[in-house]
């Protein structure tokens, strides 16, 4: 106990002190919590079956429920590492392996992203800021162009989707598309936002900062910027024994099915 | 992708050298390593800090620009949103989620897509306007906001000391007379 209350009166004379102050022992300790996620989770994981969702929920009656009824619909879950990129690091994995199967719309998609860095330059982004990510996301879309044989080129989406670096980079850079997005059609997305922000206020904010999470507004807006449409799986604690689906956007025949847990984005497969 | 910092690196330097925004000059220590810059940045005109000059140093990540640079003052400094050894607190060397300093959500954060440049800028109005909400310095927010002829001196005393110029006579003579 004596020890205790030398800490307690270290404590308080360390707030005063600005070497050792409450915010930074907060965000260290944020920093241990995602440090122990990125050591056990992979940023893009194996295909693993629907059924294996039970484990996360064995004592859970109404998800158990829920993932029967998802089970009837999609066979097989691909888990993304939980960093608050998991939308975008889902969504263009998963964009990118269906493109891989179709070669002329995968053509297609690689000439509307050579011509992407000259949008966000036009629309105000410095070119030198975009330039990095811009390249790195060529590269990228390039090396899958170039493999021939679907099986190689789908290993080598999946290493590079699990190498940090790489990974890194496409999310920012759909990030950056879906800013771009968001503030070329400014007048229709300024609806969705909230408060007294502009939309660009709300992609300095909200769109271009690694790790923040995603929402409607975000998918919208990069379903839009690739030109493609998902269907969104909502799984959660709500009444009923079914998954809700939603399309977006509206009416869309959807490319990329995704699984959504309150504040958390896999890949669905039929 | 090891050099993609060390790429961005490069960019932002020859854009600072080639574009020097008015009061600020800033760049690697020295090029063997470009993850540690030197800043002079020139106290902003009409301001209590106007004419010092305030060097500080940038430490960047190895994940830059994912992550934003640490900057720290090296000369004395007295001000709301700088600790008392540097430390520069404010909005842009922060990502969002990074909360616990009571931010404003509408101040500007970090990003990939923002730079060295816009970091400078961003202190050079910390410098003319600080903000007294999100004190790094409490004794100096305090000051800012209730005696401010006070913390005008203080800032005239550290602006002299940073061009290396002796305090006014006169002041030297007030300390004397309050002394007897």
């Amino acid at each position: 106990m004596g020890d205790e209350g030398e800490t307690m009166t270290n404590n308080v004379s360390e707030n005063s002190e600005p070497t050792a102050n409450q915010d930074e022992l907060i965000l260290a300790q944020q920093r241990q919590i995602e440090k122990e996620i990125s050591d056990n989770i992979p940023l893009v994981g194996e295909l693993d079956s629907v059924i294996s969702l039970n484990k996360e929920y064995s004592t859970d009656d109404i998800y158990l429920e829920k993932i029967k009824d998802l089970a009837s619909k999609y066979s097989y879950v691909r888990r993304t590492r939980p960093d608050g990129n998991c939308f975008f690091r889902a969504f263009s994995y998963a964009i990118l392996e269906k493109l891989l199967c179709d070669k002329d719309s995968f053509i297609k998609f690689y000439k509307i992203a050579e011509n992407s860095k000259n949008v966000l330059v036009e629309l105000g982004f410095q070119q030198f800021t975009v330039e990095d990510f811009y390249d790195t996301y060529m590269e990228v879309l390039k090396r899958l162009k170039d493999i021939e044989n679907i099986g190689e080129a789908k290993k080598e989406l999946h290493n590079v989707f699990n190498d940090q670096g790489y990974s890194d980079y496409m999310v920012v850079y759909l990030r950056l598309l879906t800013s771009a997005q968001l503030q070329k059609e400014h007048d229709f997305y300024s609806c969705f936002i909230e408060g007294d922000r502009t939309v660009a206020d709300f992609c300095h904010q909200e769109v271009e900062p690694m790790y923040k999470e995603s929402d409607h507004i975000h998918i919208m807006a990069a379903c839009s910027a690739l030109n493609t449409g998902v269907r969104v799986l909502y799984m959660d604690r709500g009444t009923g024994n079914n998954v809700t689906k939603h399309d977006l956007p509206e009416g869309c025949s959807p490319t990329v099915h995704l699984l959504y847990r309150p504040g958390h984005y896999d890949i669905l497969y039929p | 992708m090891a050099g993609s910092a060390l790429r961005r690196l490069m960019a932002e330097y020859k854009q600072l050298t080639l574009n020097p925004p008015e009061g600020i000059i800033a760049g690697p220590t020295n090029e063997e390593n470009f993850f540690e810059w030197e800043a002079l940045i020139t106290g902003p005109e009409g301001t209590c800090f106007e004419g010092g000059v305030f060097p500080a140093k940038l430490t960047f990540p190895p994940d830059y620009p994912l992550s934003p640079p640490k900057m720290q003052f090296t000369c004395d400094i007295f001000h709301p949103n700088i600790y008392s050894d540097g430390r520069v607190c404010i909005s842009i060397l922060h990502a969002p989620g990074d909360d616990p300093m009571g931010y404003e959500s509408s101040a500007e954060r970090w990003s990939p897509v923002q730079s060295v440049e816009k970091i400078l800028l961003s202190v050079v109005s910390m410098l003319a306007e600080p903000n007294d909400e999100s004190g790094a310095n409490v004794d100096a927010a305090k000051m800012w906001r209730e005696d401010r002829s006070e913390f005008n001196k203080i800032a005239e005393t550290l602006v002299r000391r940073t061009l290396g110029i002796p305090l006014r006579p006169y002041r030297a003579v007030m300390a004397n007379r309050d002394q007897s």
